[in-house]
């Protein structure tokens, strides 16, 4: 029995990997031969990700190394990656949802969405440069086409043009990095970077280090690279924007906490310091943009840059408590979100606008949508008893244990300046009246999902214990010696 | 058994929220029966749990204790002292009244309910918590139902006045958890269990800038000056149960607070910072007065004399002994009965006549004679006539500051003679005087549910004015603890000065 499972090791270590592969080809198959509908497409496609969120728990919390090193399976990328699987299925609702626009170029929608959750499948399990790189690329090369992909919209090929540029010169700063870093050690794996660190560091790590740091900058959208994210997320399709503000960024996060963690390490280089200085203004930044929005996507826009401020405040702490908080936060804004996005989609299908004016008496118009956007924005804003609340709990107190009280009172007070805005869509929903009377009618499996994702959010908030042993067991990956 | 009625008292009403969510909306009457039947089972509860409370039983009673997140050192630990318990039974006697009283509300009853027992079960909640992460987690929540309730529900400026209600107490709150946090860490226990902290001493250093944070993070509930702005704008705006609970209960909750963190976790920061509090009160109580004397809104009339009264409320516990934090409590009840049954009255004539301008009424006596007869009564109450509960709260704040605070005591006598002018011109010119010829067709409350809420809340207000004793006892014992483990810190630092000079 010992001998079959070590033989089949190198399998279940690629298991998730397989397994999303398998549904790739599958429906790319399928699809070539034989025209299906977007809604049993998407109902396939589901199904599988469900199935590989049963893969994943079965996996987990298996570890190993594979491909000669350069690819890892560990409890953190299992973590990561059960975040992606939860993106994609709300992501794959949503386009169901928002099929009316995209045609007969529906299926390619989702295949693309799916190759993009696969690259990011890579990048939570990769262990050198290279295989980062390659991986961050395929998300981003992804992306182009999904942000570009009403091609009859000139809003939609702008913010794929923007999105292209901006990627592309991300990707040239982060190449560049790396080879300063390969130049000063000789090797782009993260473990044999950090031993050579050990040693003593030198100005041309430094320079790449700083390099690569920039062009993660921008996958996060932290300031100062976070210019391009409004206008890439209002012209974007809105489920791409979603996926963009879940995948993408969770997936940048995980890049980043590699390259600090893994590659680096606090004690050769102080990038603690800087973190602290960026974050800050990231969430001041983002706040005080959201605060005079008026188009929704361009709100949930500038919001996401301020979720990105206290992320960073999170890392910046660099202890093990802060990543926790870094990790259970990210959990919850993927549900959160997942959750407002899809009733964003909804939304402004019926309303056939993207103005936040035109939520005027959504709840008379849906008390069930409104009411999940309702939890969801106050997750989003930090209220008990939503797992929001805990996750801003949580980074608080590893900022305040490491000492920083003034960077806790600057998050505190911009729970204030989030929550006005939050609550300002809350006001157009439920204190005014609506301008028409029609009723928006929502399928089952849809109600069934973002009542899943309330559930998940309110339980989140409530019974914390076991998600945090389960972030206690991933977060140690980055804190081996 | 008995302690399992203090986690009861949250649950319940969020069971109650859950049912009605269930239900259609469309069956507002059998919404309103759950809400009312809640309400009531809680009132029960809080008066079984008052009547076998042990008051000569110095720490906390009926203690459940329940292991939440063993890393972090949060714990569900819920319990009762002498303070916990009387704002239990107001908080109790209040939410089922103010449930009674909702028959107000016509549109949307369904979500109204729900948020409303919501508001109830979290505002119990802040007063058995005994750990403080749930005790903030009961705090934060109870300010969001306030936000669509006053919004959805509420009358002039409502968007406005919900907007910046929910934000003033909202930022308090993330103040006092930086505050909380900060605690946490200090002590080195690893724990947010209050009865483990209270062991730890803080260093006075920590003390003097931690206990700002929360004295006025909670301060803004309370309408400290120069926080309490949102206050009477938000109280105009409330729908009346609303405003209720929220005079009534809610400002209750930032003293309750300072009174059982502050005091009891940071004793010294309390004496550092309460001097400055005792300033502030005074213009509380002199403002909020002033105020209320060029109104012609009567809800905004009782708004400001609400954020007057708050202030007395301040000076009893700004005195550090137990005479006047005893005072303190015993005016917290009283004045929540009193400044419930304000609104309440206002809601009702407001319902009838669809005017709450001065000016508009008058008269109203002969039309309305038991409302009237209320009325006439909380006024004096609130006027801190003897005979009422609020009478000898006021009188035991007094003698308490008068050594401490001299200047501050004169002044807030005065602050009573202010108010005496502005209610008593208020009965004038609303129940007396000729009858407007537009007020003949409004009716009296009426049947048993009609009178019920005025009635209960005229009771109350009796029974302890006439037998303060009663409360008195049971806030004592507390008090007094609190006091004493003040003294001894006190002592303690002295001898350490005595024995180490350096």
């Amino acid at each position: 029995m010992n001998e079959l499972a070590q033989a089949l090791k190198p399998f279940i270590l690629f298991a998730p990997e397989v397994g999303l592969s398998f549904i790739l080809i599958l429906h790319l198959l399928f699809d070539l031969f034989k025209k299906i509908e977007p809604k049993s497409f998407v109902r396939s496609c589901v199904l599988g990700m469900i199935l590989l969120f049963v893969i994943l728990w079965l996996v987990w919390p298996c570890a190993g190394v594979s491909l000669s090193s350069m690819f890892q399976l560990d409890p953190l990328a299992i973590f990561f990656k059960g975040i992606f699987v939860l993106s994609a299925i709300a992501t794959l609702l949503m386009a169901q949802e928002f099929s009316q626009k995209l045609d007969n170029r529906f299926n390619d929608f989702c295949l693309i969405l799916l190759t993009a959750t696969l690259g990011s499948f890579f990048l939570v399990s990769s262990n050198d440069l290279i295989t980062l790189f390659i991986s961050i690329e395929w998300i981003t090369i992804s992306f182009y086409i999904l942000t570009a992909y009403l091609k009859n919209d000139s809003f939609s090929l702008e913010a794929g043009v923007k999105y292209l540029i901006i990627g592309a010169f991300s990707s040239a700063l982060f190449l560049y990095g790396i080879s300063f870093v390969y130049g000063a050690f000789g090797s782009v794996f993260f473990a044999d970077i950090k031993t050579a660190l050990a040693t003593g560091s030198n100005s041309l790590f430094t320079i790449g280090f700083f390099l690569i740091l920039a062009g993660i900058g921008f996958k996060i959208a932290m300031f100062p690279f976070q210019l391009w994210v409004p206008d890439v997320y209002e012209g974007a399709p809105t489920p791409a924007t979603a996926f963009l503000s879940i995948t993408s960024k969770t997936a940048g996060f995980a890049a980043l906490l590699k390259i600090l963690f893994l590659m680096t390490g606090v004690e050769s280089i102080n990038w603690s310091s800087l973190l602290l200085l960026l974050s800050p203004v990231t969430l001041i930044y983002g706040n005080l943009a959201a605060l005079r929005q008026t188009n929704m996507k361009r709100l949930f826009a500038y919001s996401s840059v301020a979720h990105v401020g206290y992320l960073l405040m999170g890392i910046a702490t660099a202890t093990k408590l802060g990543i926790e908080a870094v990790l259970y936060y990210l959990a919850v804004y993927a549900l959160a979100n997942s959750a407002a996005f899809l009733v964003i989609v909804i939304s402004n299908r019926e309303l056939k606008s993207g103005d936040i004016s035109a939520y005027r008496g959504l709840a008379k118009k849906s008390p069930f949508l409104s009411g999940v956007f309702f939890v969801a924005l106050l997750s989003l804003g930090g209220i008990p008893p939503l797992a929001g609340f805990f996750a801003k709990f949580l980074i608080f107190r590893a900022v305040i244990l490491k000492g920083y009280l003034w960077l806790a009172l600057i998050g505190a007070a911009n729970v204030i300046i989030s929550l006005y805005y939050y609550l300002s869509i809350v006001k157009e929903m439920y204190f005014k009246q609506p301008t028409s009377k029609d009723e928006i009618e929502l399928s089952g499996g849809i109600k069934i999902f973002l009542l899943c994702l309330t559930v998940g959010i309110i339980f989140l908030g409530v019974i914390q214990e076991p998600f945090l042993n389960l972030i206690h067991i991933s977060s140690s990956v980055l804190f081996l010696r | 058994m008995l302690n399992l009625l203090v986690p009861a008292l949250s649950l319940l009403p969020l069971l109650g929220a859950g049912i009605i969510l269930i239900l259609p909306p469309k069956r507002h009457s059998e919404i309103r029966k759950t809400a009312v039947l809640t309400t009531f089972l809680t009132l029960v509860f809080s008066l079984i749990l008052f009547l076998k409370f042990d008051s000569s039983v110095r720490l906390f009673q009926f203690v459940t204790y329940v292991p939440w997140i063993s890393s972090m050192g949060i714990s569900f630990h819920m319990g009762l002292d002498g303070i916990g318990i009387v704002m239990v039974l107001l908080h109790a006697i209040l939410s089922f009244t103010g449930a009674v009283v909702s028959r107000s509300i016509n549109q949307n009853v369904k979500l109204y309910f729900v948020f409303y027992l919501l508001l109830v079960s979290s505002i119990f909640g802040v007063f058995t918590s005994l750990d403080l992460f749930f005790l903030y987690l009961f705090y934060e929540m109870s300010v969001i139902p306030l936000y669509p309730l006053i919004g959805i529900w509420g009358s002039q400026n409502r968007e406005y006045a919900s907007m910046k209600l929910t934000l003033y107490i909202s930022l308090g709150a993330v103040l006092a958890l930086v505050g909380l946090l900060s605690i946490y860490f200090t002590s080195g226990l690893q724990t947010f269990d209050l009865l483990i902290l209270q062991k730890a001493a803080f260093p006075t250093q920590f003390q003097i800038w931690c206990a700002p944070l929360m004295i006025f993070g909670f301060g803004v509930i309370a309408s400290l000056w120069p926080l309490h702005s949102w206050s009477p704008i938000g109280y105009a705006a409330a729908p009346t149960p609303v405003s209720m609970l929220h005079a009534g209960v809610l400002k209750k909750m930032g003293i309750f607070l300072i009174i059982r963190i502050v005091m009891t976790l940071l004793p010294e920061g309390a004496k550092f910072w309460l001097p400055v509090v005792a300033v502030l009160c005074v213009i509380n109580i002199l403002y909020g007065a002033w105020a209320a004397m060029a109104q012609k809104d009567m809800k905004f009339i009782i708004g400001f004399a609400s954020v007057s009264h708050m202030g007395y409320a301040f000076l009893g516990m700004a005195c550090l002994n137990e005479l006047g934090l005893t005072g303190t409590v015993f005016f917290m009840f009283a004045h929540g009965i009193m400044a419930a049954l304000c609104f309440a009255l206002i809601g009702f004539i407001y319902d009838q006549t669809h005017t709450r301008m001065v000016p508009d009424l008058g008269g109203l006596a002969k039309q309305i004679p038991f409302i009237s007869v209320c009325f006439v009564i909380v006024a004096f109450a609130s006027s801190g006539l003897p005979g009422f509960a609020n009478f000898v709260s006021e009188i035991l704040i007094f003698f308490a500051a008068w050594d401490h605070y001299r200047w501050q005591t004169i002044l807030a006598i005065l602050g009573i003679v202010i108010t005496a002018t502005y209610m008593l011109r208020m009965i004038r010119d609303v129940f007396f005087g000729p009858l407007k010829p537009e007020w003949t067709k409004i009716e009296d409350a009426k049947g048993f549910w009609g009178k019920l809420p005025y009635g209960l809340l005229v009771t109350v207000l009796l029974i302890f004015g006439i037998w303060p004793a009663l409360l008195l006892n049971m806030i004592r014992p507390t008090t007094q603890a609190l006091i004493n483990s003040h003294l001894s810190v006190y002592q303690a630092a002295n001898q350490n000065f005595v024995s180490n000079p350096s």
